[in-house]
């Protein structure tokens, strides 16, 4: 598995809300906490597009 | 949601430039001319003499600016940002796949965005201008390149000649292209300073029409127009725009014409 430049994950923010995101290494996601989102991260490429991000109810805490 | 028309199908665009990309390989580079584009950007980039520490490219393709530019224009780091997540795999890391209207950085991180051949798929182009001034630094220099103007203005004739000569109308075939007064009077508007607008003409030539459209094939640059005729050209149009094209357009030694306008827009964001 290619690592996401760490670089790059502290320009990064949710490309809707501008809001900073979380990174959950295991799950290899960019998260929105408060919306919801998740972006996917493959193969070291941040994918930060609203249709493909994974939506969960803010409560979860995103899983 | 706004109720703006929307122009391009962004959707399609990226699966063109996916498609783009799994295409067998080529006899020749088809992407010569995003090649040509990067290095006369880079020349550009190059002649301001500063350092622009951190720089995103805005649709970065298959990161051809990142690989052509071997120490060039000041920059330690270049973000290629791109919407075809096929592209952006290829790129050089770092690579990040967005669309270029609704940028993934945080306020005033860049030195300087850049951009070479990808924003005439832009719907927003206020939008565009307003995101890449929030992500610069103040200071933080924009300098684009695009198609405009006149560009592929042979194909559009020929298409045009020949829907209207089988089809008995026309459709919108190849997307309306920025001017420079206009790309002059959006810079301003997103409030940068000192924008310069600027065109070169390119004068390619080819020896058959059909190879240009294999090109703009492989570069994912067909028509992704929203209003675009959903069946796919017919064989008579096609056969008739081809025959248009090589009667109307001719270039030296049988070959044909084909313009493209290279615009290139450099503005700065205030201190």
């Amino acid at each position: 598995m290619t690592e996401v430049d760490p670089a790059l994950l502290s320009l990064l923010v949710c490309p809707m809300s501008k809001l900073p995101l979380r990174y959950d290494r295991d799950a290899q996601e960019l998260v929105n906490d408060a919306l919801g989102i998740a972006y996917p991260i493959r193969d070291g490429v941040p994918i930060m597009l609203a249709e493909e991000a994974r939506r969960f109810s803010p409560e979860d805490h995103g899983r | 949601m706004s109720s703006r028309p929307v122009l391009f199908d962004r959707p399609l665009l990226r699966r063109r430039r996916d498609r783009a990309v799994r295409g067998v390989a080529p006899a020749r580079e088809p992407d010569f001319l995003l090649r040509e584009a990067a290095e006369r950007l880079l020349d550009r980039l190059s002649d301001i003499r500063r350092a622009f520490p951190l720089a995103l490219d805005l649709g970065a393709h298959t990161g051809q600016l990142a690989r052509l530019r071997a120490g060039r224009g000041g920059i330690d780091t270049l973000v290629s940002v791109e919407p075809s997540a096929a592209m952006a795999a290829l790129a050089p890391a770092p690579a990040v796949v967005a669309d270029e209207d609704s940028l993934p950085f945080a306020d005033a991180v860049a030195d300087a965005v850049l951009s070479c051949m990808s924003l005439h798929w832009i719907d927003d182009l206020p939008g565009l201008l307003a995101e890449a001034f929030r992500v610069l630094k103040p200071g933080g220099l924009f300098l684009a390149m695009l198609p405009g103007e006149e560009t592929l203005h042979e194909l559009r004739d020929s298409l045009a000649r020949a829907e209207l000569a089988v089809d008995g109308g026309v459709s919108p075939r190849v997307i309306p292209m920025l001017t420079v007064q206009d790309a002059g009077s959006l810079l301003q508007r997103a409030g940068f300073a000192e924008p310069v607008v600027d065109r070169e003409r390119i004068a390619i030539d080819y020896a058959d029409p059909l190879r240009l459209l294999a090109d703009l094939r492989a570069m994912g640059e067909t028509n992704a127009l929203a209003e675009r005729r959903k069946a796919p050209l017919s064989r008579a149009v096609l056969l008739a725009a081809l025959a248009a094209y090589r009667e109307n357009h001719p270039a030296a030694d049988g070959r044909v014409a084909a313009t493209v306008d290279l615009l290139t827009l450099t503005a700065w964001k205030p201190e």
